[in-house]
């Protein structure tokens, strides 16, 4: 009796300390990105490696700035994310919306097509990507990136759902007996009550972006068109890589995004359920 | 202002005929109620006057223009929705001045005439409030609202109580009566409702199956009902249709009903209609013999539910409840007053 009694209170301490472990090894990398974001290389290597933070950051930003235009890189990555979220959110609204509430013909097989893009795996992309993109002389350009991602099947279905969801048929009807024209339905109903998806895919395309390692991989060349997770790798090689300045950029590269979690992971949550449970 | 005619008015899906040809003059400052059947076509005509819905073939006239081709705003009609279809990210205050934003009406003249349909509907206090905050009464409001502030020529109303529970239909029937009378507008109002129909309406239009069965005012219809379909329709309980007996071998019952509704009218009637109202129960010894089915006390009335010996269908009552107490499975006489008896022929035309 008292033996179960016993087990029932260590119970969830039990589960506190499995749950702790986990947390602990998850994110311990990240951890230790931040510490050795702050020592020199030898620091790194040293036995035992430095657990608390050093003060060589300015360094290993110095070492970071000399090897790779490391800037320049952090402000095409934003530049990539912050338009290629801007395009998806437009396109994928309004193809939502289309396929939400207006008829039209081979609407069915269209949708379908859409959703069959989310089959290919995203490798078999690569070849053909390359070759249009060669085709088009947009090779070493920002575009390249953000203009084949400004419509992603994912986000279409999920503006589709969220629409049919939450957007009834009479609202867009009441909207043109009010005057309002196509355009205007649009921008001034369908928008505004799309806020939350808008959200969550804004969320959800710029992070994909912002990490994108494979799209920049293919179809970018010089250096200084490097978006961040390409530049970083670039200071990797067999011999001779600045692990502290490697760790600095990379701590860098990571804080936009925690900024961007901490302020939107309710909306992010939220947004994802909205549709699914009514 | 405000006067609606359709010639000729149809409408097709692919090969489906949905609206089969509707010849109808809805006067100036009138309430024309279209009713009917559900898949009957009467929502569907409605939004074709509002321009929600293109038109096969006719010719819409609002105030005398061809109005077929407007776009839905141009027509001068504001619609009211069942669902109410309130912008849910804007004020109530914002939904009904959204028509007046996008026709450019300057701000403070927008929230004047906003104020003004306000009071009209004691909105006042709510202006603020988003629809989520409302009740589905205040809904309905403003929905109504939204409508009045454009000061249309015609209003169109979509089955806008369905959603109300039985009391607030109540009110809000009587509210629109109130306001048709105030605005003195052209109303064109959708519903399945007869108790709405019979008492809103200047005018009924009965639809069935994508044409008009009958038009006219509300007791017209109830009293002189055009044909089987509309008899049918029109009142609860439903009309008792009582066939012609058979020349031979008809049930001694069912022949002396028919002598009995036939002595004030045509003697060539296929059927008979008569009114629930109009069958009354006899002292014993006299009318024709009957049984009951199924009694029905509603307090102030009593429904009975009559077998008569040779009559297919259950023949209806509706009888005083000061009555002595009737029972199923009890015997009585009844007297079906003649003089309300309503002959219809073979096609179930009435026999004028």
């Amino acid at each position: 009796m008292s033996m179960k009694i016993q087990a029932d209170r260590l119970a969830p301490w039990a589960a506190y300390l499995l749950v702790g472990v986990g947390a602990l090894i998850m994110l311990a990398p990240f951890y230790f990105m931040f510490v050795f974001a702050t020592h020199s290389r030898t620091e790194i290597f040293s036995l035992p490696p430095p657990l608390f933070f050093g003060d060589d950051f300015l360094t290993n930003l110095t070492i970071l700035t000399e090897r790779i235009p490391f800037w320049r890189n952090l402000g095409w990555s934003l530049y990539v994310a912050l338009a290629s979220t801007a395009l998806t959110l437009l396109f994928c609204s309004l193809g939502g919306y289309a396929f939400a509430l207006f008829e039209f013909r081979f609407k069915k097989l269209l949708f379908g097509l859409v959703m069959a893009t989310l089959l290919l795996p995203s490798f078999m992309n690569m070849i053909p990507t390359f070759m249009i993109m060669d085709v088009l002389g947009w090779i070493d350009q920002p575009r390249a990136l953000y203009i084949p991602g400004a419509a992603s099947a994912f986000g279409i279905f999920l503006m589709r759902q969220f629409v049919a969801a939450s957007i009834p048929r009479d609202l867009i009807e009441a909207a043109r007996m009010d005057g309002c024209g196509e355009i205007g339905i649009y921008t001034r109903i369908v928008l505004p009550l799309l806020k939350p998806a808008l959200g969550t895919l804004g969320l959800i395309t710029f992070i994909a972006s912002w990490n994108n390692f494979i799209g920049p991989l293919i179809v970018m060349r010089s250096p200084e068109m490097y978006t961040l997770p390409l530049a970083l790798r670039s200071l990797q090689s067999p011999v001779n890589t600045e692990w502290g300045a490697l760790m600095a950029g990379s701590a860098i590269a990571t804080l936009p995004l925690i900024i961007l979690f901490i302020l939107s992971s309710r909306q992010l949550i939220s947004g994802l359920t909205t549709g699914a449970v009514k | 202002m405000g006067q609606v005619t359709l010639r000729g008015i149809r409408k097709s899906y692919a090969t489906v005929d949905v609206i089969k040809g509707i010849d109808l003059a809805v006067q100036e400052g009138e309430f024309m109620v279209f009713v009917g059947p559900s898949g009957c076509g009467k929502s569907t005509l409605l939004r074709m006057i509002a321009g929600l819905e293109t038109i096969t073939a006719g010719d819409l006239l609002i105030d005398g223009i061809r109005a077929n081709d407007q776009r839905p705003a141009d027509r001068g009609a504001a619609m009211v929705f069942q669902s109410y279809a309130l912008y849910p990210h804007m004020t109530v205050a914002e939904n009904m001045g959204f028509a007046l934003k996008m026709a450019g009406v300057a701000r403070k003249q927008r929230d004047e005439q906003v104020g003004r349909a306000a009071e009209v509907l004691r909105l006042g206090e709510l202006l603020g409030r988003y629809p989520k905050e409302l009740s589905g009464g205040q809904r309905q409001r403003v929905a109504i609202g939204r409508a009045i502030v454009r000061k249309p020529k015609v209003f169109l109303f979509d089955e806008p109580l369905s959603n109300l529970d039985a009391a607030l239909r109540v009110n809000m029937r009587i509210e629109l009566s109130r306001l048709h009378k105030e605005l003195g507008t052209t109303m064109i109002y959708v519903t399945h409702d007869q108790v709405e129909a019979m008492t809103l309406g200047d005018r009924i239009a009965v639809f069935n199956q994508g044409h008009v069965e009958q038009l006219g005012a509300p007791l017209e219809l109830y009293n002189r009902p055009a044909n089987v379909f509309v008899a049918g329709f029109i009142g609860a309980p439903r009309i008792n249709l009582i066939e012609r007996p058979p020349v031979s071998g008809a049930a001694i019952a069912h022949q002396a009903l028919w002598t009995a509704l036939t002595s004030q009218t045509s003697t060539d009637a296929a059927r008979i209609g008569l009114r629930p109202e109009h069958l009354h129960l006899a002292p014993t010894g006299e009318g024709i013999a009957a049984t009951i089915a199924l009694a029905e006390h509603l307090g102030d009335v009593s429904i009975l539910h009559l077998r008569v010996d040779g009559v297919s269908d259950l023949l209806h009552a509706k009888v005083g409840a000061n009555l002595p107490r009737c029972e199923a499975g009890q015997s009585v006489r009844l007297l079906p007053d003649a003089n309300w008896a309503l002959p219809y022929d073979a096609n179930g035309r009435l026999i004028e």
